[in-house]
């Protein structure tokens, strides 16, 4: 296949539209020495350094003072920074944050979803737990039932 | 562009009539988020099932017991290899974005140069994760379907559980203490199997579009979205080893 053909096929399935609304047409030409490009690496290095600061203190709670504060306390800590990275690098490093406002909802409102599928199948699991230690059901959970008594 | 003057200079631009796509967006770049969500709801239903098994157990293994090894290095060091890995994994993601920036200034040495980078990156990554699965398995005597045996000895998994907290449980119940390593290793290797298996295959398209980088191909087409659509996967890729990390290694 020679290459002419290959991109006349390209062309026309992508070529135009990309074009049409990505902002290539806008950025094409610039210059990645420009004060503007400058600004964005240096927004990008900066993302780096947070994610990186937040994953050291999550190591170093996790390591050192995980067994010492209260587990829920650890927990929330963890899951609240979980987000805030996922946050930055969904708005930053994936550019969400620069898309149309009706895109960005489309995107996410879907994954209000998780707060449903959290709660119910935590639930579940503290349902079960509590199943496997309060019925006899089984030879070994006799003896546990026993032993809690 | 004259049209869109006019258009924005109304009091209200209405998006939805025709002509133009509401959400700015093409066709490509909208399909690859709508497959990272599909994607993250694949990840979601892994994560939420392992916390699920996780609640039902009594006792669970203590990732700062489990994941102590790192490579020629004896002794204990909680976390510090998957550290690594998340550095790793953090800068490859950053060297993406790099790759993605100069690909919207049409700079091309920099597309292909950052681009590398990044293939270095995830192959990093890949080497640590080979690793760990080989110490976990040849040394720990992890894997799919391990731990199923009423006979196996306590002393061939007490040492994975924090000895505080599931101490009682392991003196008292030790089949509770080895279901819960089954179910751990069950889901350990599935979950990040398939986190590594993403990995893989980002790598591999990252060669492909180097290779069309390089040759030329986007700079002809005028315009880089094809690495801004792989690095969209890409950095969702490192979006999830922050869960896969929060949820195996931290909590």
């Amino acid at each position: 296949m020679s290459a002419h053909h290959s991109d006349s096929i390209q062309s026309l399935y992508e070529g135009d539209q990309s074009k049409l609304y990505s902002g290539v047409m806008a950025h094409h030409h610039g210059d990645i020495n420009s004060a503007e490009s400058k600004a964005q690496i240096k927004k990008i290095w900066k993302v780096f350094w947070i994610l990186l600061v937040i994953t050291v203190a999550e190591v170093v709670v996790g390591m050192f003072f995980s067994h010492a504060i209260a587990k829920g306390l650890v927990n929330f800590f963890f899951l609240a920074l979980t987000i805030l990275k996922a946050g930055y690098i969904v708005s930053i490093f994936m550019h969400l944050g620069d898309e149309v406002r009706a895109f960005i909802s489309t995107v996410l409102i879907p994954l209000v979803l998780f707060v449903w599928f959290i709660i119910a199948f935590l639930a579940d699991g503290f349902f079960w737990l509590r199943m496997n230690n309060s019925s006899p059901a089984r030879g070994d959970k006799v003896e546990a039932v026993q032993h809690h008594k | 562009m004259s049209h869109s003057t006019v258009v924005t200079s109304a009091p209200k631009e209405n998006v939805w009539i025709g002509g133009r796509s509401p959400y700015n967006v093409s066709y490509g770049k909208m399909m690859m988020w709508f497959f990272l969500l599909s994607d993250a709801l694949t990840f979601g239903a892994l994560l939420i099932s392992y916390g699920t098994t996780r609640f039902f157990s009594a006792v669970w293994p203590d990732p700062n017991e489990v994941f102590k090894a790192f490579p020629f290095m004896h002794g204990s060091a909680p976390l510090l290899f998957v550290s690594l890995m998340t550095f790793i994994l953090i800068m490859s993601s950053v060297t993406m974005v790099l790759a993605v920036h100069a690909g919207h200034y049409g700079d091309k040495k920099a597309v292909a140069k950052w681009l590398l980078w990044t293939i270095i990156g995830g192959i990093c990554f890949l080497a640590c994760q080979a690793w760990e699965w080989t110490h976990l398995h040849g040394e720990l005597g992890g894997l799919w379907g391990t731990f199923t045996d009423p006979n196996t000895p306590v002393s061939s998994f007490h040492h994975f559980f924090n000895h505080h907290t599931a101490g009682h449980v392991l003196e008292t119940q030790p089949l509770v203490a080895m279901q819960a390593t089954h179910n751990f290793f069950n889901y350990f290797f599935t979950i990040t199997g398939f986190h590594g298996g993403h990995v893989t295959s980002g790598v591999v398209f990252n060669i492909l579009i180097l290779v069309n980088t390089v040759n030329g191909v986007y700079e002809r087409r005028g315009h880089y979205e094809m690495v801004e659509k792989i690095g969209l996967y890409w950095h969702f890729v490192d979006l999830v080893w922050v869960f896969v990390f929060t949820c195996f290694y931290l909590l």
